[in-house]
């Protein structure tokens, strides 16, 4: 499966065409005074991503992801590029959620289903409201729907070819990178974390009781041996042994316990085995959370409450001082707007 | 089979603990990667201050789209437990930026970055 250039190339060639165009088109695109072909510079970009798409698939016709892909991927770049180029900051947030949708679109081809909905949330919901919110705040009204209108940091950008060019150069040079590296990248084929469908010992009794298997007052016998505290979580004192499969299944065999101490084995080569018993997205990201990374949450937690003392700082802080400034700026821009 | 199912079905051809091939690994790659050269593109040319900030969270999502494919790539949720650390570091960098900027904005009445050009070290 794994043979030596598996990941190749149609031609670095290709590729290198691929960035070029794409750092063109971005040029194109970029805002600057009198002629900008912003509609041509979009173009040029899509066909730049079409082109780098052939370069990367047309040697590996049997790995292509899912149409899906194509489809999400185009409208997140394409509503990105709008979010760099938009003169309107209103829209470029606008844009951004949408470029934040279709990543979410992504991530679900990514079987990554607990982080799409979660940073539809957050994301969508929360920081770009924020953003609106300042955006609406911090911006004096336009005076007409026209471009003309917007102030004049908005409507030009800031060297546009230096920037294409160092886009180009980093774009080429992290291609490069990860196509030569991802060839050399070995697929895992067993779900390590499917192992701690024993930490969850209820969902195993109910997926087997669904299935008929057990009946409702049968439990999962106890170990006879006291529980081994020393490794923490890891031993139940459950007799289970459940192997994932790489094909997703999980078999083996669950001890229950039912009257006078009686016991009997349920094995996976029963026909009624259920097919279905591995963690779901959710559950394996939540225990990777707490069993492995209990310590991040802290510090994430220590993150927020600090950025949140912060923010209550600087909004009392602004109140307080900056009045005569804010009377003065008033008062400048009350003369610029007479004369 | 209704249509509705059909195209959820086609949404979530995941399977989950199929191997990833590198080739399908490495389109992820490459559009976070583009996406990646946007935000920084963006955060160079643009002099509004907040569109700047929007640019770093375009470079934020671009480098959260690399560690889910990793993620799917090694059957692995470590990368996605840290998308939502990105997310938290994201979040309060948000509410610390966005009041930085409309205390900058009190002051002078603008948001372009160049009026701020006398700040040096």
């Amino acid at each position: 499966m794994a043979e030596p250039g598996a990941a190749s190339l149609a031609s670095p060639i290709l590729l290198y065409v691929g960035c070029v165009l794409g750092a063109l088109g971005l040029l194109l695109a970029l805002p600057r005074p009198r002629v900008s072909p912003q509609v041509i510079g979009l173009l040029v970009g899509a066909l730049a991503l079409g082109v780098i798409f052939i370069a990367l698939g047309v040697r590996n016709a049997d790995h292509l992801p899912n149409y899906n892909f194509y489809i999400f991927s185009a409208i997140a770049l394409a509503s990105a590029l709008r979010v760099v180029t938009h003169p309107r900051p209103v829209y470029a947030a606008l844009y951004f959620i949408l470029t934040i949708l279709a990543s979410c679109g992504l991530y679900v081809l990514l079987a990554a289903e607990f982080m799409a909905f979660a940073l539809v949330i957050v994301y969508a919901g929360a920081i770009l409201i924020t953003y609106l919110f300042v955006i609406m705040l911090a911006t004096e009204t336009p005076t007409s729907d026209a471009v003309e209108s917007l102030s004049e940091y908005d409507r030009y950008s800031r060297e546009p070819a230096f920037a294409a060019v160092i886009g180009l150069i980093l774009l080429a040079g992290l291609s490069t990178l990860l196509v030569s590296g991802s060839a050399q990248l070995k697929p895992q084929t067993v779900d390590a974390g499917a192992q701690r469908i024993e930490w969850v010992p209820r969902r195993v009794e109910r997926a087997l009781r669904e299935a008929d298997l057990i009946a409702a007052d049968e439990r999962i016998a106890r170990t006879d041996a006291p529980p081994n505290r020393l490794d923490g979580v890891t031993d139940s004192g459950l007799l289970m042994d459940l192997k994932p499969q790489p094909d997703g299944r999980v078999l083996g065999s669950v001890t229950i316990a039912y009257g006078n101490n009686q016991r009997r084995v349920v094995t996976s080569d029963d026909p009624r085995w259920p097919a279905d018993m591995g963690l779901t997205n959710a559950e394996g990201v939540g225990m990777s959370l707490l069993a492995d990374l209990p310590g991040a949450i802290e510090t994430a937690g220590i993150i927020l409450l600090m950025a949140m003392l912060g923010a209550v700082v600087l909004a009392r802080k602004k109140v307080e001082l900056d009045e005569a400034a804010k009377a003065q700026a008033h008062a400048a821009g009350a003369a610029g707007g007479g004369a | 089979m209704n249509h509705f199912s059909t195209l959820a079905l086609t949404l979530a051809q995941a399977d989950w603990p199929a191997p990833l091939h590198q080739a399908t690994l490495m389109h992820y790659l490459v559009v976070s990667a583009i996406m990646f050269v946007i935000g920084l593109v963006g955060f160079i040319t643009r002099r509004n201050l907040i569109i700047m900030f929007l640019c770093t969270e375009l470079m934020f999502q671009a480098a959260g789209l690399s560690l889910i494919a990793f993620s799917r790539f090694h059957l692995n949720h470590t990368g996605e437990t840290f998308v939502i650390f990105v997310l938290t570091v994201a979040a309060a960098e948000a509410a610390l930026a966005l009041a930085l900027v409309v205390l900058l904005f009190r002051r002078k009445m603008t948001l372009d970055a160049e009026g701020w050009s006398e700040l040096r070290g």
